[in-house]
């Protein structure tokens, strides 16, 4: 029989979660403000020292490279020397990688949402989207099973190990034992925590998104979602690929019958390095 | 001589391999870096690309194995590839062209 959960009740077990990263929205914030400085940025940045410390180790090692022979101290010089758009990416991926530690998620988890994550990325470069939003709406598309994981365990392993040996879809299995699934739960979340519009859209239609296709940021989620798993991106056995729209294809204008190969090696290059950077 | 190309993060690229493709980096729209097919890497380039925050590389590689393990290789792949489309509907134009297009690319 299904669990009972309640919209409300779901919400309210949530806080009781690890705090969900504000630095996460006031980013987000930067990528719709015009006037966003320099020094907004780094000022959120250095407010948190796993991040900070993520930063200039990064910066460090391209200090390095380049020979420049003195160390990388402060974040303002860090971000001189990576970019604002890397700062922003590293920001939101080790935000949300202790977010999902918190929360005792398995590593299986997190590198699928950074696969899915730099997948969206790199779809939305190739096909022209507005792609301000893409990493975060990969990273955080999942966020609805990080709350099953962490209340119902059970419930949550027995619906993985369903999902690994059958082919009926996650969704399914998910509604069989909660009574909802993690898109609609990851709506409530992605509402809760005040994240835009668009992201809670993408959340919550990933996987049926021709309701949600006024959205670009939907239908790249999408096709990234399966696109990460026809890659076999993270390598687990449980991996599958069912459906995908063709009016989200239509939507972004993908031709898979064109030469993907340096779209698919990019996504799996990046990746590698990504997993490999924030683990 | 059969050749492949692999496209891999920076850490696992190593003087000496060789460029499969163009590399262009760029910095805020403006082309910062870049090497043309077929160079040979040395280590001022890896330094150079490291400071430009490239994160990966495409190399041409010199495919040594037999015919034989080439085509072990390629029953395992299209194994797995089939695994993880066992709920996939081929009929349908969009599964078919995507699982054609990931085929492809593991066949290179």
């Amino acid at each position: 029989m299904a669990l009972q959960l309640t919209d409300q009740g779901i919400i309210d077990r949530s806080k009781s979660m690890p705090a969900f990263p504000r630095v996460v929205t006031e980013i987000l914030a930067t990528l719709d403000d015009d006037g966003a400085t320099l020094g907004a940025l780094v000022h959120h940045v250095e407010r948190d020292p796993v991040i900070t410390a993520r930063v200039l180790s990064i910066a460090n090692s391209a200090a390095m490279a380049g020979h420049s022979g003195s160390d990388v101290h402060d974040v303002r010089k860090a971000v001189s020397l990576i970019g604002l758009e890397k700062i922003r990416e590293i920001t939101l991926a080790v935000s949300l990688a202790e977010f999902a530690h918190g929360c005792r998620m398995a590593s299986y988890f997190w590198e699928h949402s950074v696969a899915v994550g730099i997948c969206a990325l790199e779809v939305g470069r190739f096909t022209h989207q507005p792609s301000g939003y893409a990493l975060v709406a990969g990273l955080l598309h999942d966020i609805g099973q990080l709350w099953m994981a962490h209340f119902h365990p059970l419930e949550f392993q027995m619906v993985r190990s369903a999902a690994s040996s059958g082919t009926e879809g996650i969704n399914e299995i998910e509604q069989r034992y909660f009574g909802v699934d993690h898109c609609h739960i990851g709506r409530l979340l992605a509402t809760n925590w005040g994240l835009p519009p668009s992201v809670i859209d993408a959340i919550y239609f990933h996987h049926d998104p021709d309701q949600g296709l006024g959205e670009s940021l939907v239908a790249i989620t999408h096709v990234t979602e399966v696109l990460s798993n026809a890659l076999d991106l993270t390598g687990r056995e449980g991996n599958m690929v069912a459906n995908m729209s063709a009016a989200a294809c239509e939507k972004l204008g993908i031709d898979w019958s064109q030469d993907l190969g340096p779209l698919f090696g990019r996504i799996e290059a990046r990746t590698e390095y990504a997993c490999r950077v924030f683990r | 001589m059969n050749y492949h190309l692999r496209y891999l993060p920076l850490p696992d690229v190593a003087e000496g391999m060789v460029l499969g493709a163009p590399l262009i980096l760029t910095e805020k729209g403006v082309i910062s870096f870049s090497l043309p097919e077929g160079h040979l890497l040395t280590e001022t380039n890896l330094q150079q690309m490291k400071v430009r925050h490239a994160e990966f590389v495409c190399v041409r590689e010199e495919d040594t194995r037999s015919d034989d393990e080439r085509a072990d290789a390629w029953a395992k792949a299209e194994a797995r590839l089939q695994r993880i489309f066992r709920a996939a509907d081929l009929s349908l134009p969009v599964m078919a062209n995507l699982y054609e297009a990931v085929r492809a690319y593991r066949r290179t």
